[in-house]
């Protein structure tokens, strides 16, 4: 009782799986779920150009991304930065330029930043199905979702306007690199107990 | 009237005052040492006793009910009704009937642990169903997943369907290599537990033991 009242540590929920999918990245490769495996991922699913929108979303990742890299700790575990667009079947060539506009290494070798499209089924089946975000670029607004090396949807965003939203994403970050990081040892129980008592952030 | 007297007790003068004074570091150094001792072992067993089963499997804090799978076909010819195996705990796996590794040892590790449930297993449905609807009717599937356990279940579909249903179940799966005259499915080999009141409620890697995914399911039982 005391330990759900005081909260001494935060935890991110355990939601549900992610979806499992196999699309194509900006260099025509298959990326899937099992991919993603052992990595932190930060999705965000957006059109391929929709302007000062757009513009958000992939501003709001590369903060985060930048912050990972200066002073959030996820231990030994890796981060990665995944776009899925919700148009169907963009090809590889326009992925790459909508991730050189972004800022995304276009080094093939460096895939700290994944931009993925398929066919207006499998994007259904991923966003709206499985993230159960609008696949629908007309009715689309900004989301991200946080997904842990597991496979296991941590966190999920909607774009708001009156909060900074990288802001959040990284504090949420934070708590679960803490997780990661701590725990070990008779850190397990505490951790467990604060999943068991929903001590969120 | 004799006057009995007793002889006095032999006495140590130098010795009887101390005695007291031992007594009473003994009480003290028994409560120092004693109480904290006490405590910690009621803390200890308190913690022992009271403290929530160690899932070997990721449970899911925020459980939703588990996605239709009404689209496919069960081993009995009939669509998948999962709402009818409410109060019981449902074991999911995604695999396929020409699987050359990963699934026969995955089902024949789900069999062992069902039966080390004893009666408690037959309130545990393991399910598989098929990533590789092309070569796997129904028949077929049917009877692969009886071979391990009479009491397994299994489906199948058509592509799209088995597609939506897999990736709302966190599953990946895409034709891999040739393999023989045919080829494999490479596909996601997590298992997946539906629990009593029809909500995804654990994910397990595929390494799990026998002994530990019966705990776990003697837990959700």
């Amino acid at each position: 009782m005391a330990f759900a009242i005081v909260q001494p540590i935060k935890v991110l929920p355990r939601l549900r799986p992610a979806p499992g999918y196999a699309l194509i990245d900006q260099h025509g490769e298959r990326f899937t779920s099992e991919d993603a495996r052992g990595v932190i991922t930060l999705y965000g699913f957006m059109p391929l150009d929709c302007g000062a929108e757009c513009d958000q979303v992939t501003d709001t990742m590369v903060r985060v991304r930048d912050s990972i890299a200066e002073r959030i700790d996820l231990g030994d575990v890796e981060f990665r930065l995944v776009t899925v667009v919700l148009d169907p079947d963009v090809t590889p060539d326009e992925l790459t330029d909508a991730a050189a506009r972004a800022g995304a290494s276009s080094d093939p070798a460096d895939d700290g930043w994944v931009w993925l499209s398929g066919s207006a089924s499998q994007i259904e089946n991923v966003v709206g199905l499985g993230f159960r975000r609008s696949p629908d670029p007309a009715t689309w607004s900004p989301s991200y979702a946080i997904v842990d090396g597991w496979g296991t949807i941590r966190g999920e965003y909607r774009y708001a306007t009156r909060m900074d939203n990288a802001e959040k994403l990284e504090r949420h970050l934070d708590v679960l690199g803490g997780e990661l990081r701590n725990r070990s040892g008779f850190a397990t129980f505490a951790y467990d107990a604060a999943h068991a008592f929903q001590c969120y952030p | 009237m004799d006057i009995v007297t007793f002889p006095s007790q032999p006495t140590d003068n130098a010795a009887e005052p101390a005695a007291p004074a031992r007594t009473h570091r003994a009480r003290t150094l028994a409560v120092v040492l004693g109480v904290p001792l006490l405590v910690a072992v009621v803390v200890y067993a308190g913690f022992v006793l009271l403290r929530p089963h160690a899932y070997f499997g990721t449970v899911m804090q925020a459980p939703t009910p588990a996605p239709s799978m009404e689209d496919l076909v069960g081993i009995d010819g009939r669509p998948v009704d999962l709402a009818a195996l409410r109060g019981d705990v449902v074991v999911l796996y995604f695999g396929y009937t020409f699987c050359p590794d990963v699934c026969p040892t995955t089902l024949a590790m789900a069999a062992r642990a069902r039966e080390q449930l004893g009666g408690d297993g037959e309130r545990v449905h393991v399910m598989m169903v098929s990533v590789d609807p092309a070569r796997d009717d129904v028949e077929r599937v049917r009877d692969y997943v009886q071979a391990f356990d009479p009491s397994f279940l299994g489906a199948t579909g058509e592509l799209a369907d088995v597609e939506q249903v897999a990736a709302t179940y966190g599953v990946f799966f895409a034709e891999g290599a040739p393999l023989g005259d045919g080829y494999a499915v490479d596909h996601t080999a997590t298992l997946m537990a539906i629990d009593t009141d029809g909500k995804l409620r654990i994910v397990w890697s595929p390494n799990v033991t026998a002994d530990a995914l019966a705990d776990d399911l003697r837990e959700l039982l």
